[in-house]
């Protein structure tokens, strides 16, 4: 696989603040990611570094195998849809469409025009007038028209509503089979994207804790529902991320596979196997770093970035 | 593991037309730097109009003067605050660097303040042939300013607007770096200089030197020295630019 | 439409073979494209055409240079096979273990689903 970005021992300090602790990942040519974390973790920091809208601490970033920073020939094949992108003071839609097309060199018109239509954006109101779910409409036309080679997608959906959303997965998915590039998603929908994403890479507090294909993440977690002491000789030492309890009824999380043999004898034993969606798994991990930080400081610092 | 590509697919045309795009940028809204100026100075031109013009109906026929064609300058400290504050970040959006963006802005002003200029020299002209509109008026033939002819008034004019381009783009680069303390910091920091520049020059009792400085040094003189201001407060902002997380 | 149990690529794979069993999609007949298959589940192509490879790897689709993929011959009765060995354990013996947990033994079992059939058969 070739890889199109390349970050190591990427760190990024505010104050007193890290928000990303030495990272390190690569990023494949021509994938869907998904970037997915809670709030604070890290997620916008990153990708303000790797579009060089913003300096690491300490660290390398390689994008196309050069530096970002203040590289035009780098910058320009690649795009950053930001959650609350700012706007001229009196720019409307139109012009912020004008702009895009001027700086993309593969920007196409057509698909910007559809998809104005498709969302219903009016052109000449000024942004600072538009709704919430229409200033993301901009944001994701501007990152679907410009057919960037490497296109980040930071919280797009915000204040769209589901009709919205499915227009603007769609889209995705239509252009990107016909123009392949390379995307990284971040969202909080995770149930909603973990079909569209080839890859996840989930960052919590500043640090990578997932870097997979999607399906071997969804594979790589399973549920079990029965009685305790059942439940208990099935894990097997496995890695447990989640229990809970309903009087004789435990339910278990778990790390690891199960091999068809393994599922049979789980079933006879009068144990219901049950998946865990992507948006479990992620929940559960996360959950559980957390608890397992708190324990050695009470004070969390989860939102408090940005 | 990876095999790398560089850069080089990139069509260098492209590449380097991207500054001369900058300036497209900051015109696709013409309202910023060219609807708005011309009005500031169309607004400020005639109010002053009718001002002469009761002066002069009231029979008062003595030359007059006034200050109302620095009103568009003070706009442009006001472009140059937008340019950094939100078209900056925009202009991130787009995937530009720091360099392209900024030379693009200065250029997008310069091109702005040189029509300005343009129309307060005409204006001017016509007030030189016209003494006045008949009404011993001025608004841009302002005796000191036009004593090196028309070119060196143009020239100061067109300085000022970029200067306080240049000041609005400064000091919003170290609101958005550093904050307003920093801000308010610096900027009592240049009143407290100024203050005792004010101060030894009383101090030495060197204010008839002063003048006489002023005076031989003329418009086109301080012009020159407002641009050495103007280059390194531009030179300032860039590298407090590049830095800066958008 | 799409159950978390398998995976996505397994599942999508699973539908077009079923479209191949009931014989809307016949033999030498083109099959869905891997973008078509995307489109219409709503997935990342990489995961269809990994799908599609599955049936290509099985002899069920095979690729036709320059114009897609295509039902290969005597893949209605491939599939057939399959499924008739996998029936036991995949319905059989969640229904014994289902059975047996309520109080059913095998004829009680056995003798509810000739009724079950019984409106169906003439």
């Amino acid at each position: 696989m070739d890889s199109v970005i390349e970050v190591r021992h990427l760190t990024k300090r505010y104050k007193d603040v890290l928000a990303l602790d030495d990272v390190g990942f690569d990023i494949q040519r021509d994938t869907i990611y998904g970037f997915l974390g809670r709030n604070g973790a890290g997620k916008t920091t990153a990708m303000s570094i790797l579009t060089a809208q913003n300096l690491p601490t300490s660290g390398q970033v390689r994008v196309f195998g050069e530096d970002p920073y203040e590289n035009a020939g780098v910058l320009s094949r690649m795009c950053f849809v930001r959650e609350s992108q700012k706007y001229p003071d009196d720019a409307t839609p139109r012009h912020a469409l004008a702009s895009a097309r001027l700086f993309f060199p593969r920007w196409d018109q057509d698909l910007a025009d559809d998809l104005v239509e498709e969302f219903q954006l009016p052109l000449k109101r000024t942004i600072k007038k538009l709704s919430r779910g229409q200033l993301s409409a901009v944001g994701v036309i501007i990152g679907l028209a410009s057919r960037a080679e490497i296109t980040f997608f930071d919280e797009p959906y915000l204040g769209l509503d589901a009709v919205a959303r499915q227009i603007f997965y769609d889209r995705l998915l239509t252009d990107y089979a016909e123009h392949p590039r390379t995307v990284l998603l971040s969202s909080h929908l995770i149930d909603e994207v973990s079909n569209l994403i080839e890859r996840v890479l989930v960052i919590d507090a500043g640090r990578i804790i997932m870097d997979e294909s999607t399906e071997d993440a969804r594979a790589g977690a399973t549920n079990v529902v029965g009685d305790a002491a059942a439940v208990e000789r099935a894990l097997h030492g496995r890695e447990v991320i989640h229990r809970e309890s309903l009087g004789r009824v435990t339910s278990v999380t778990f790390l690891g596979r199960l091999d068809d043999g393994e599922r049979a004898a789980l079933a006879a034993d009068g144990l219901d196997l049950a998946p865990v969606s992507l948006q479990q798994l992620i929940v559960r991990l996360t959950q559980q770093r957390t608890a397992g930080r708190d324990a050695f400081a009470p004070a969390s610092q989860e939102g408090s970035l940005r | 593991m990876t095999t790398l590509e560089s850069g080089s697919v990139t069509r260098p045309a492209a590449v380097r037309n991207r500054t001369r795009n900058v300036v497209r940028l900051q015109f696709v809204n013409t309202q910023t730097f060219v609807w708005v100026p011309a009005l500031v100075l169309a607004g400020a031109w005639v109010l002053t109009m009718l001002i002469y013009w009761m002066l002069h109906s009231a029979g008062i026929s003595e030359v007059k003067t006034g200050g109302g064609s620095q009103a568009p300058l003070w706009y442009f400290l006001v472009v140059g605050i937008q340019a950094m504050t939100l078209t900056f970040p925009f202009s991130q959006a787009l995937s530009l660097t720091r360099r392209e963006f900024y030379l693009g802005s200065l250029a997008a002003a310069a091109v702005s303040g040189l029509g300005m200029s343009l129309l307060f020299t005409l204006l001017g002209l016509i007030e030189q042939a016209t003494d006045g509109y008949g009404m011993n008026g001025y608004f841009a033939y302002l005796g000191w300013v036009w004593e090196a002819g028309p070119l060196a008034a143009g020239l100061t004019y067109f300085v000022l607007t970029m200067l306080f381009f240049i000041i609005g783009f400064w000091s919003a680069t170290i609101y958005k770096r550093y904050g307003t303390a920093m801000l308010t910091i610096v900027l009592i920091g240049i009143g407290l200089a100024l203050v005792g520049l004010v101060a030894l020059v009383t101090w030495q009792q060197a204010w008839p030197e002063v003048g006489r400085w002023i005076v031989d040094t003329g418009s086109l003189g301080l012009t020159l020295w407002a641009i050495l201001v103007s280059a390194l407060l531009a030179a300032g902002s860039y590298l407090t630019l590049r830095r800066m997380p958008a | 439409m799409i159950d978390d149990g398998k995976p996505l690529f397994v599942q999508i794979a699973e539908q077009v073979e079923d479209s191949i069993v009931d014989g809307s999609l016949a033999e030498e007949t083109q099959a869905p494209s891997t973008t078509e298959l995307a489109a219409f589940h709503r997935i990342n192509p990489a995961t269809a055409a990994k799908g599609v490879n599955m049936l290509v790897d099985k002899g069920v689709l095979y690729k036709r240079r320059g114009i897609g993929m295509f039902v290969a011959a005597g893949a209605r009765d491939l599939l057939l096979t399959e499924r008739r060995r996998a029936f036991a354990l995949r319905y059989v013996q969640p229904l014994l273990v289902e059975a047996r947990r309520i109080g059913l033994g095998p004829d009680d079992v056995a003798n509810l689903i000739r009724a079950g059939a019984e409106p169906a058969t003439p």
